[in-house]
């Protein structure tokens, strides 16, 4: 036994003698400065920036149409004049056409908004997304020419996912159906 | 009597097609769907059905009082068209030969006496007269 008092005695000795007190505070706090510094997991590096709409993690998207101008990811894009809810190009989908896994309404509530590309007004069904929850991203509440509930068919706060399997609303897109005639 | 309601559109009682069409896709197709076709538990189907109640007894009286009609938010004379137009555009198969458009005058006095929660009843009663022929 006296054998391994000695050893065990001179192994403290040894490392009492050679390294600090706080050395391992040290080596420990210097591991956790030190990972902060270099990312460990990918960033979404998106998350920064944010589109012209400017809700975090959406990119600027564009229609490529020089007759579709602006951003779709942005209420202020001109199809969304009458919009109340979350825009499908933040969802997963675009301006026309729904996420994958939702089913498109095919009740909608239907408008004219005006095409600044040519100055011509253009008939937009503001067909919903329905079947997942809510998207929560992009929300916008623009309600030119909407109409109080008395009106159902010119109302955008209803739930418009009717004639779909699913009544639950997912997020909103802005379809054209034509050119509307001057008045 | 016929000959001077028809117009340009050869459609009788249909001033102007585009306007009608117009005002059909604002209004009504958003519930009704394009084809008119309806949908299931909201407006109910038009398509190869709107002019069969004409040749019911009460059939066009219902035609210019069912909410969606009456309520719209069109002038007389557009929505005397819309009518005239729907019923030529959906279910031209079943216009009777001796169909007199409606006109600006008759909707005005159809519209004054909506149909409200009674709408699906009457529908239903005047699909019985018919639906047997």
């Amino acid at each position: 036994m006296a054998f391994f008092d000695r050893l065990t005695e001179r192994a403290t000795r040894r490392l009492a003698q050679t390294t600090s007190r706080r050395s391992l505070l040290t080596a420990l706090g210097s591991a956790l400065v030190g990972a902060g510094a270099v990312p460990l997991l990918p960033v979404a590096r998106a998350s920064g920036t944010g589109g012209s709409g400017g809700y975090p993690g959406v990119a600027p998207q564009t229609t490529g149409n020089v007759q579709d101008p602006g951003d779709p990811t942005s209420c202020d894009y001109w199809r969304y004049c009458a919009i109340d809810g979350f825009l499908c190009s933040c969802c997963g989908g675009s301006q026309n056409a729904c996420p994958p896994g939702t089913e498109m309404s095919p009740i909608t509530w239907i408008g004219t908004c005006q095409n600044p590309a040519d100055g011509r007004s253009y008939i937009i069904s503001y067909n919903d997304c329905c079947g997942k929850t809510s998207c929560s991203r992009c929300l916008c509440n623009r309600n030119e020419a909407d109409r109080p509930m008395v009106r159902p068919q010119a109302n955008n706060d209803t739930n418009w996912c009717l004639g779909t399997e699913s009544t639950v609303y997912t997020c909103s897109t802005a379809v054209i159906l034509g050119v509307a005639l001057e008045d | 009597m016929t000959l001077c309601l028809m117009t340009a559109s050869g459609l009788p009682g249909v001033e102007n097609p585009a306007r009608a069409q117009l005002n059909w896709i604002l209004n009504c197709q958003g519930c009704h769907q394009a084809d008119a076709s309806g949908s299931a538990g909201g407006a109910p189907n038009m398509a190869g059905v709107m002019a069969r109640f004409l040749r019911v007894e009460g059939g066009r009286e219902y035609l210019g009082r069912v909410p969606g009609v009456a309520h719209a938010p069109l002038s007389d004379d557009a929505l005397a068209e819309l009518l005239n137009w729907s019923l030529y555009t959906f279910d031209r198969d079943h216009v009777p030969e001796n169909f007199n458009p409606y006109t600006a005058d008759e909707v005005r006095r159809l519209r004054a006496a909506p149909l409200i929660s009674e709408a699906a009843s009457k529908r239903e009663e005047l699909v019985e007269l018919f639906v047997h022929e």
